[in-house]
């Protein structure tokens, strides 16, 4: 009782002060009035071809003394042959590490970080980059690197071995962390473990991947057809293009026919994948089936739905299963849609192993309220509201604009997609919502996927009445058997060495408890 | 060599620029309470991002009572007095109800043996029933739904050992809402749904700690190498949570949220004038308040190699740590240039040896600083075996790495590189109004001055190899040293 007395006692204090002492503004908020927001600036982008076919785009942008550029390449491990499944990562690997006919990559290293400049190369699942940054009077210098890396890679044996070894690593970390193993399970099973979107590189592939493959891959796909090329920072556009122009428009090796990504043809089977781990205390869940396109008529509803249903602090999965239950501290999610194929529709969670059950039978209850009740009026405004006011974040920095541009015409949209999104956003009505959540959310096809502990369940998952299969978490092994491999995985190859990579950063991050962000206080305080 | 000479000038002289740039870009000014301001005006995109940084943390947690200053963080998502609530005057005496009868039914659970069991399920009957009550004023997360409603972006807060922040960012024509929102809160929070968002807070600690090999292993590093000092606890325990109250927030607040223990910085499309005249009017009025008191207690010096384990059926993970001193020592910067020499970028010492050549880890890191910078705290080594490869193994490696480091020293050219990429990064840095806010009031709390972000480098390049060969032996020694690592589970109970 102490206490409330106590803030009672403060708080009358504040009201009792002399008048002349402003006092606190309480509730000022709801009368606030706002002028017109300041004109978003357009960056202008200009597009350019070299001689030898490569897509330019340049943007100036002089706020700091850098230059940046990436080359996307049209590939990914969408295009990996089946039984050398990782190719292509392991291709944007050592097109870096492997250095190039005159520098080892040691040698790159060296002469990069000693500028504190850097040349990376990367693949991922439809598309690969090749890409530069450094401080504008070492572009010379740099951009000699990159084109060297890009067009002349040597793929020295000793590291690839390097990546064996490392990817084999990882492959045997797959199952160590719970939260990844609910996402990536998922993703297998949505989309086929057997299909280039679900499979995941497994030792009998890192075994059988060779440097004639990795070179006759990157024949396959770099070549300046099946490039485009952005760069920007502080430079002259016309300089910059007589440069890039010398630097890389003579590079004319054979181009390859345009390559052909596969489609997603994968019926889930639906019901509750259960994975058993004992040394966690939070189930991790992944709630869903296959998504859309961004391209899908109904996608502005779809998104606005998703809002409302899982997105930002006040969706209705976080006022039920975080504000209201307490059951998790994690909990959101929505429709996904992606470029050229569909992304997935997914909710996802983690609670305390106790209230697993409780916690899928919240999301669902939420989920067919959403199908079955138009939203609120509140609810559809503010979630309009919020994506009307946010749309100048879309270009707060010079390059997003660049980015987006470039993202749009690789995959085929129309430039003007986010405006058109906009416009078919503010369109949206409460009908549409409810409209496009019966048609498009399916609890009947739902994939639940569990990964926890079922000894302190306090319900049993059969009270949810579904078909239930036991997920192995157990890496395959081709020549040994399976119980000698410790526990194990995740995702695509790289994924896996990213998610190392990141858990061995993520320590720092341990600092602080809740932080979401990177923020930039490490870079400047500790260098 | 000749052109690294003429880089180091020239990047040398952008710093220099830049600083100036902001000079004239930066307003500062203290209120009258106390609480300080830094403005600083980018005009790029009519945006703007705003940071208060508190200078206590989970380090200030009262004793039995860890995750106190946590806990009150998250109170933020719950609003005011004015926002995210359906009657403030009915939901205030609700609440007060609901602490009046847990003090009832604490007071029954303090007799011990000697409490009337009937009595607790009573009255813990009756909290649950005033908890329902208090919660039916609630409109809930109204606060972060009206920061959403007007393009509020990355709103969020953090809670680190030695601070707690808080930060979004708002189109700049909304600059207003921060005010009016943060300093409602900040001068008055209010403790709605207290005690489900412990249930939250617990589930933070499950997710983090409990339910991850990595967190559990840090754990058990920062309780093994510290036996006094609170940095011993970065997320609190687990039934210091599940019993945490209201009351205990409240006290936190007033004893740490005083105007002179924060500091809030602006950086965006605005105008400084116009944000003073908004920071008289909305932070003006929260009165003046004594600083906290200082934390006292100090780590006894370590007397001996530490070591502890924790059975994970995980991969193995190995942490190290040295303890070092606070971060304003006059070694800081050489400990820094260390670190960077052994293990930043694809140069450094551990990735070339382990990672590339001998291809003992998947992945090492080192950081000088963790886990915070205040107090003296530690310099930690993290390594990640490969497939077939023992902790033993890196442990060992490392001694021999450091061992060679202490004899022979570290290459003037790797010093060099190590400096380059600081000053490289300190400008890659600049770019953001987020991070220029974040950077602003973290550095202003902890260093007195904001400029200190470039003084830093300007310390970092006076750093010698032979500051960096002293710094490794004073404190890479076996009796300052606490190792931690997983252990697979015995066979039998590994499942």
């Amino acid at each position: 009782m102490k206490s409330a007395i106590l803030v009672l006692t403060s708080a009358s204090f504040l009201a009792a002060q002399p008048a002349k002492a402003p006092a606190l503004q309480v509730g000022a908020w709801k009368t606030l009035k706002y002028g017109k927001l300041g004109d978003v600036k357009i960056p202008d982008i200009e597009i350019v071809t070299l001689k030898n076919g490569i897509k330019v785009y340049l943007l100036e942008n002089r706020a700091l003394p850098f230059i940046t550029g990436s080359a996307l390449v049209r590939t990914g491990s969408l295009l990996d042959p089946a039984p050398k499944k990782g190719l292509s990562e392991f291709t944007g690997d050592v097109l870096r590490s492997g250095g190039t006919k005159s520098k080892t990559g040691d040698q790159l290293n060296e002469q990069l970080e000693n500028i504190a400049a850097s040349v990376e190369s990367n693949s991922s699942d439809e598309m690969a980059t090749v890409s530069f940054n450094c401080l504008k009077e070492n572009i010379d210098e740099v951009l000699g690197v990159f084109v060297d890396v890009l067009t002349q890679p040597e793929f020295r044996q000793a590291k690839i071995d390097l990546l064996k070894t490392q990817y084999r690593s990882a492959i045997a970390r797959r199952y160590d962390d719970a939260d990844s193993i609910a996402g990536s399970e998922f993703n297998a099973i949505v989309y086929g473990r057997e299909t280039p979107f679900g499979s995941e590189v497994e030792y009998e592939n890192v075994d059988a991947i060779g440097r004639a493959d990795v070179i006759a891959f990157y024949q396959r796909y770099y070549h300046p057809a099946n490039i485009v090329l952005s760069v920007q920072g502080d430079f002259d556009k016309a300089a910059m293009k007589a440069r890039l122009e010398q630097a890389l428009g003579g590079w004319s090796p054979q181009a390859g026919a345009p390559p052909v990504f596969p489609k997603v043809s994968n019926v889930a089977k639906p019901g509750l994948y259960f994975g058993e781990k004992k040394d966690v205390t939070q189930t991790f869940l992944s709630i869903g089936h296959l998504g859309g396109l961004l391209s899908d008529k109904d996608y502005a509803a779809l998104e606005v739905m998703s809002d409302i249903l899982g997105g930002g602090f006040d969706s209705r999965l976080f006022r039920k299963v975080r504000t209201e239950l307490g059951y998790a501290y994690n909990v959101g999610g929505g429709w996904g849609a992606d470029y050229n194929h569909p992304g997935t529709f997914r909710i996802q969670a983690s609670t305390k192993a106790e209230s697993t059950v409780e916690t899928i039978q919240a999301i669902l209850k939420e989920i067919d309220r959403i199908r079955t009740e138009p939203v609120t009026d509140i609810e559809l405004n503010t979630a309009k509201e919020k994506v009307v006011n946010r749309f100048v974040f879309n270009f707060d920095r010079p390059v997003k604009t660049l980015s987006r541009v470039v993202r749009y015409d690789y995959h085929g949209y129309p430039r003007d997609f986010l405006a058109q999104y906009q416009k078919a956003m503010a369109a949206v009505t409460k009908a549409d919502i409810l409209r496009v959540a019966k048609q498009y959310i399916d609890p009947a096809k739902f994939v639940f996927v569990a990964v926890g502990n079922p000894d302190a369940f306090k319900t049993p998952l059969t009270d949810l009445k579904l078909p239930t299969t036991k997920l192995e978490l157990k890496v395959k092994e081709p020549d040994k058997p399976a119980a000698e491999v410790s526990e194990a995985s995740l995702a695509k190859g790289k994924a896996i060495l990213a998610k190392i990579q990141q858990a061995v950063g993520g320590i720092d991050k341990l600092k602080s408890v809740k932080d979401l962000t990177t923020t930039a206080t490490a870079a400047l305080g500790n260098m | 060599m000749r052109r690294f000479a003429l880089f180091t000038f020239l990047a040398a002289s952008i710093s220099a620029q830049s600083l100036q740039d902001f000079e004239k870009r930066i307003t500062e000014f203290t209120l009258a309470n106390g609480l300080h301001f830094i403005v600083m005006e980018r005009h790029e995109a009519p945006v703007v991002s705003f940071y208060m940084h508190v200078d206590s943390g989970a380090a200030n947690d009262p004793a039995n009572a860890s995750s106190t200053a946590h806990m009150f963080e998250h109170m933020i998502g719950k609003g005011t007095v004015s926002l995210g609530t359906k009657n403030w005057p009915e939901e205030e005496k609700a609440l007060k109800d609901v602490e009046s009868v847990y003090d009832k039914l604490e007071g029954e659970r303090a007799k011990g043996r000697r409490a009337d069991k009937a009595q607790i399920e009573r009255l813990e009957a009756e909290l649950k029933k005033a908890i329902a009550k208090a919660d039916s004023f609630v409109d809930q997360n109204a606060f972060t739904r009206e920061i959403e409603r007007n393009g509020g972006v990355g709103f969020n807060a953090s809670t680190a050992l030695d601070a707690t922040n808080y930060f979004y960012s708002l189109p700049s024509n909304r600059a207003e809402l921060w005010f009016a929102l943060q300093s409602e809160w900040t001068a008055r929070p209010v403790f709605r749904e207290f005690y489900k968002e412990r249930d939250v807070v617990r589930e933070e600690r499950r997710m983090r700690v409990e339910s991850s090999a990595q967190g559990k292993l840090i754990e058990a590093l920062l309780t093994t190498a510290f036996t006094a000092h609170p940095y011993r606890n970065f997320i609190g325990w687990a039934s210091d949570i599940e019993n945490l109250r209201a009351k205990g927030g409240e006290a936190f607040h007033k004893t740490y949220y005083v105007p002179a223990n924060m500091s809030i910085s602006i950086v965006g499309d605005i105008n400084a004038a116009e944000m003073k005249r908004l920071a008289e009017k909305y932070f003006g009025p929260i009165p003046a308040g004594p600083l906290p008191p200082r934390l006292v207690t100090v780590e006894p010096k370590q007397e001996g190699t530490k070591r502890t384990s924790i059975e994970s059926p995980a991969q193995p993970f190995v942490a190290i740590g040295y303890h070092r001193p606070e971060n304003t020592h006059a070694d800081d910067a050489a400990l820094d240039v260390l670190n960077g020499v052994l293990s930043s970028g694809r140069t450094s010492i551990l990735h070339k040896e382990l990672v590339e050549e001998k291809k003992t880890a998947l992945g090492i890191q080192t950081i000088s600083s963790f886990p915070s910078g205040k107090y003296p705290h530690l310099f930690i080594y993290f390594a990640v075996p490969n497939q077939g490869k023992t902790v033993d193994e890196l442990e060992k490696a490392w001694e021999e790495i450091i061992a060679r480091v202490q004899k022979d020293g570290v290459d003037e050219a790797a010093v060099k590189r190590v400096k380059t990429k600081a000053r490289a990064g300190l400008l890659r840095a600049l770019d953001s109004n987020s991070g220029l806010a974040n950077a602003f009031a973290a550095t202003y709390m902890t260093h007195g001055d904001w400029r200190k972000i470039f003084a830093d480098l300007e310390e970092l390049e006076k750093v010698t190899t032979a500051d960096v060969k002293r710094v490794a032996n004073v404190y890479f020694k076996p009796a300052n040293k606490t190792v931690a690592v997983t252990v697979q589970p015995a066979k039998g109970d590994a499942k």
